[in-house]
């Protein structure tokens, strides 16, 4: 009996060095994972000013098209990330490494780094959300009724909202361009085919 | 015409499996041998249906069928074609049904093998693998059908994401798969021995060997994940405590833990109700995996797509799972007790049991670490995030104290350690262990993890090179062999022991290799073709690599900007090495592809990190400037090194036949070390059956299993 209640010590012993480890490790490295919005509002209130919000925050948005500067020479890379909510928060981005390569100026980003004031925020880590999918975009999937055209089916590779984007790099390529649909045009005939 | 019959096969392969089960388990209550023969035929007969709609799969990929809506997402009529061969786990539809297929060769394999042995389990374990077998049909049929038409036949399919064309897609993915559809076996058995009530440790003894092959895949197939990782996603890491990443180390923790505590129950007829809660445990880990990669819950790098339908079939069939696993164990109990209580904490049993309690833990930290943010936000609506920092100050410190139980385990005593066998066996080892650590921080080295990881493993190194020394005099004194002889034929004597320890050398050199990331130098650049950047690394060679310039080339679906770079380490000429940007065209991408040359010691790892916007618009240097990333990795190849060990020690431990381990204490000359604990059970073998008080009740082991 003596025996079990000293093993059982130990069991209690290692199961509170494993809880210590991470109860420790959350408490010293979680960070917040806001929106542009929430980021700023926290930072306007002040008292949001604590220790873990200078340790970091994760902030995801969309890039605004059009708004990457890159000076190839020293790795300094500056785009605005806007609220996909609310198109009018906007941040501006330092980043100091090498871009992903699916980041594209239209890309949903996850940005790891700090916000710095007046609506700068230095990011230590970039990733594209969706373009770095292994899968094609659960939509295609789920919303299979309303046909290929209607829900923007490449959003998947990064490469932009429209076929064009799509048809210009590889032509005869697009769903929407081959031949086999020269007597149906565009969306309304795959919708008229019943979709998916 | 492939790819129709394969689909048939696909829709009566559920009938036939759900028939099988149910035969299956009748029969075992009943005691028909023949409907168990019926089961036994169908699990032959699912392997084979599933093996034809694979067929159809890939032959649709191969005759580039784009009216197949998993063919036109995943493959494009430029692919290589290997690539659509292996467009077969490309994508979650066909993914799911390669799972079924790799799951219905276990099976038909692990049937065929005990067709003559174990009949009295056999019933149980079928029904088992057909239940398993038919969930992932259900799922292949009705949420995600690999046969799916579109209803026109697009011109051509989209292509193949550009970071899955690289030669570890063909190899990466069918390993891990292999790794978690063998534990499927284990777990079969572990059930039918809770149903048919035979509660001893044959079901463990029958399934060392798939216990050990699962083992031996899912290790490869995390370390090669690595290795892709390292040179394909370009970071310079290769593990980055992605969701992903994660869900394939969860089951490896397991099956370790499992894979020790088994040893436990063989050799003291202990822990019997833990290990069924293990491979219980270690099962569900591998369906979670699945789970976790598939269903997209979790936000990841490798961020697979979001499916509802499919995480709420997985939960139900995981809590199906652990809810019947539980029951059966709690009804068999009273059944499960141990033969014998532990003696002292300074013993070989509470070595692997805190070996287990460890391992566990860090389970636990990690699924904790990957679930955190998901729960969070359901408890309190606001997201967090946890990364590598967090897993890495959790872990680090759980792993040195592992690194510390593989020194400790193997050469402490069983029962009850005496003082002398602590003095005789730790006394020098753990002497050496501080020198290392004293030298190395005179040498400079100031980080405290890295240093305790030298440290640590230079110790556990050191006793298990004794036990070899040992073990292969004493047999060459005792048999007059040489010492190669006495050696091999030690290791042959008790393969499954000594193929143990190589595997640990193997873990130790794998750790240092980790533990050599504490000192990776890192330096950023932009020349223009003539320029030169250098860099010291940790080892203290210094590397000039000189950009001599850009040259294009056109692969079967790509364009490629190549750097060329002329490598000087220490002033002398090392050759060339190149850094490409290569542009798909389906789906149209960028990807980096490093350049890395390897030393024994270190990495040298360069990224073209950026190409200028003007690239290609003359022939002036000033066209050609590129940004390179040049970082010197040290003890990176290390990490490979001591898969390969692994490996090969795993091969060892597992290899089919061989001679039974001897009953005789000490015989094997693997035991001089030990000779001063006579009273105790004399044999260090792990399971070597030395164990003369073991109850008559257990048979003698035959290895079976695997062995043909």
């Amino acid at each position: 009996m003596n025996r079990d209640r000293r093993f059982f010590a130990g069991l209690v012993g290692v199961a509170a060095i494993v809880t210590w480890l991470i109860w420790t490790g959350i408490t010293d490295t979680m960070v917040y994972y806001l929106t542009p919005t929430e980021l700023l509002e926290r930072m306007e209130d002040g008292a949001e000013q604590s220790e873990r919000m200078q340790r970091g925050v994760k902030v995801s948005g969309d890039v605004l098209p059009g708004s990457l500067v890159a000076h190839t020479d020293e790795l300094k890379h500056q785009f605005v990330v806007v609220d996909p909510d609310n198109r009018d928060v906007q941040l501006i981005v330092h980043f100091r490494h090498p871009l992903p390569d699916t980041f594209t100026d239209e890309a949903e980003v996850v940005m790891e780094g700090r916000y710095l004031g007046d609506g700068i925020f230095e990011a230590t880590e970039v990733l594209t959300k969706c373009g770095s999918r292994y899968e094609a975009l659960p939509e295609d999937m789920d919303d299979r009724d309303a046909g290929y055209g209607a829900e923007d089916p490449y959003a998947g590779y990064g490469d932009g909202d429209s076929y064009a984007g799509y048809g210009e790099v590889y032509p005869d390529a697009g769903y929407g361009a081959g031949e086999l649909y020269v007597e149906a045009t565009g969306e309304d005939a795959y919708a008229r085919n019943g979709g998916i | 015409m492939l790819p129709a019959i394969g689909e048939f096969a696909l829709w009566i392969s559920l009938p036939i499996t759900l028939w099988g089960a149910v035969m299956a388990f009748l029969g075992g209550r009943w005691g028909r041998g023949d409907l168990v023969l019926s089961a036994e035929r169908s699990v032959y007969a699912v392997f084979a249906l599933l093996a034809v709609a694979s067929a159809g799969i890939i032959a649709a990929f191969l005759t580039d069928r784009f009216d197949f809506w998993y063919v036109s997402n995943y493959s494009s009529r430029n692919l290589e074609t290997y690539f659509k061969v292996s467009g077969l786990w490309a994508g979650q539809r066909g993914s799911l049904l390669f799972w079924a297929l790799n799951l219905g060769f276990f099976s038909a394999l692990a049937v065929w093998l005990n067709r003559k042995k174990n009949r009295d389990l056999m019933p149980w374990v079928s029904g088992v693998l057909l239940l398993v077998i038919a969930f992932f049909i259900g799922i292949t049929l009705f949420i995600t059908p690999p046969f799916e038409r579109l209803p026109f036949t697009p011109q051509d399919g989209r292509g193949l994401n550009p970071q899955l064309q690289n030669y570890w897609m063909t190899i990466h993915p069918p390993t891990l798969y292999l790794g978690f559809t063998a534990f499927t076996i284990p777990f079969a058995f572990a059930i039918a021995s809770l149903l048919s009530g035979r509660l001893d440790a044959r079901w463990i003894e029958v399934t060392r060997k798939w216990i050990l092959t699962s083992w031996f895949f899912l290790t490869l197939g995390i370390v090669f994940g690595m290795r892709w990782a390292y040179e394909e996603l370009g970071w310079g890491g290769y593990w980055f405590w992605d969701p992903v990443e994660n869900a394939s180390l969860l089951p490896w923790i397991v099956a370790t833990a499992f894979l020790h505590s088994v040893m436990i129950q063989e050799s003291r007829g202990m822990l019997k109700i833990w290990n069924m809660a293990l491979v219980c445990l270690t099962f569900i880990m591998t369906i979670f995996a699945t789970f976790l990669t598939r269903s997209g819950l979790i936000e990841s790098v490798h961020s697979f797509a979001l499916s509802l339908e499919i995480a709420y079939a997985f939960l139900g069939f995981m809590g199906v799972t652990f809810a019947i696993s539980a029951i059966l164990i709690l009804w068999r109990l009273p059944q499960l007790r141990s033969d014998r209580q532990f003696e002292s904490f300074l013993s070989r049993e509470s070595a692997f049991l805190l070996n287990n309690l460890v391992l566990l833990g860090a389970g636990f930290a990690v699924l904790w670490g990957t679930m955190f943010p998901l729960i969070t936000e359901g408890i309190t609506g606001s997201k967090v995030s946890v990364g590598p920092p967090f897993f890495n100050q959790v872990n680090i410190p759980i792993g040195l104290m592992l690194l510390a139980l593989m020194g400790i385990g193997p050469v402490i005593a069983w029962r009850r350690a005496s003082a002398r066998n602590l003095k005789k066996n730790f006394l020098i080892p753990t002497a050496v262990g501080i020198g290392t650590g004293v030298v190395l921080w005179v040498m400079g080295v100031r980080h405290l993890y890295a240093l305790l990881t030298f440290a640590i493993g230079v110790f556990v190194l050191w006793i298990i090179a004794v036990e070899f020394w040992k073990g292969t005099r004493a047999r060459a004194r005792i048999e007059g062999e040489n010492l190669a002889i006495a050696f091999t034929h030690l290791v042959k004597r008790n393969r499954r022991r000594w193929g143990g320890y190589i595997v640990h050398v193997g873990v130790v050199v794998m750790f240092m290799g980790f533990a050599g990331a504490a000192f990776d130098r890192e330096v950023r650049q932009s020349m223009v073709p003539g320029e030169s950047v250098s860099i010291t690394s940790a080892f203290g060679h210094t590397y000039t690599l000189t950009y001599e310039g850009l040259s294009t080339a056109r692969a079967q679906n790509m364009w490629q900007w190549i750097a060329l770079m002329r490598v000087e380490r220490d002033g002398q000429p090392l050759g060339t090495m190149t850094t490409e940007r290569r542009f798909y065209e389906a789906p149209p991408q960028p990807m980096t592809e490093v350049g890395i040359r390897s030393t024994a010691f270190e990495d040298l790892y360069v990224i073209l990190s950026t190409l200028d916007e003007q690239v290609g618009m003359g022939n002036d240097p000033q066209f050609q400037r590129a940004t390179f990333q040049v970082m010197v990795n040290p003890l990176v190849p290390w990490i490979w090194y001591g898969g390969l060990i692994i490996a090969i020690g795993t091969l060892i431990a597992m290899w089919p036949g061989g001679p039974v381990p001897q009953q005789r204490a000490g015989s094997t000359g693997a035991t001089p070390g030990r000779r001063d604990d006579e009273k105790g059970p004399g044999d260090p073998g792990i399971g070597a059956g030395a164990d003369g008080d073991r109850s008559s009740a257990e048979p003698a082991r035959t290895p079976v299993g695997a062995a043909p």
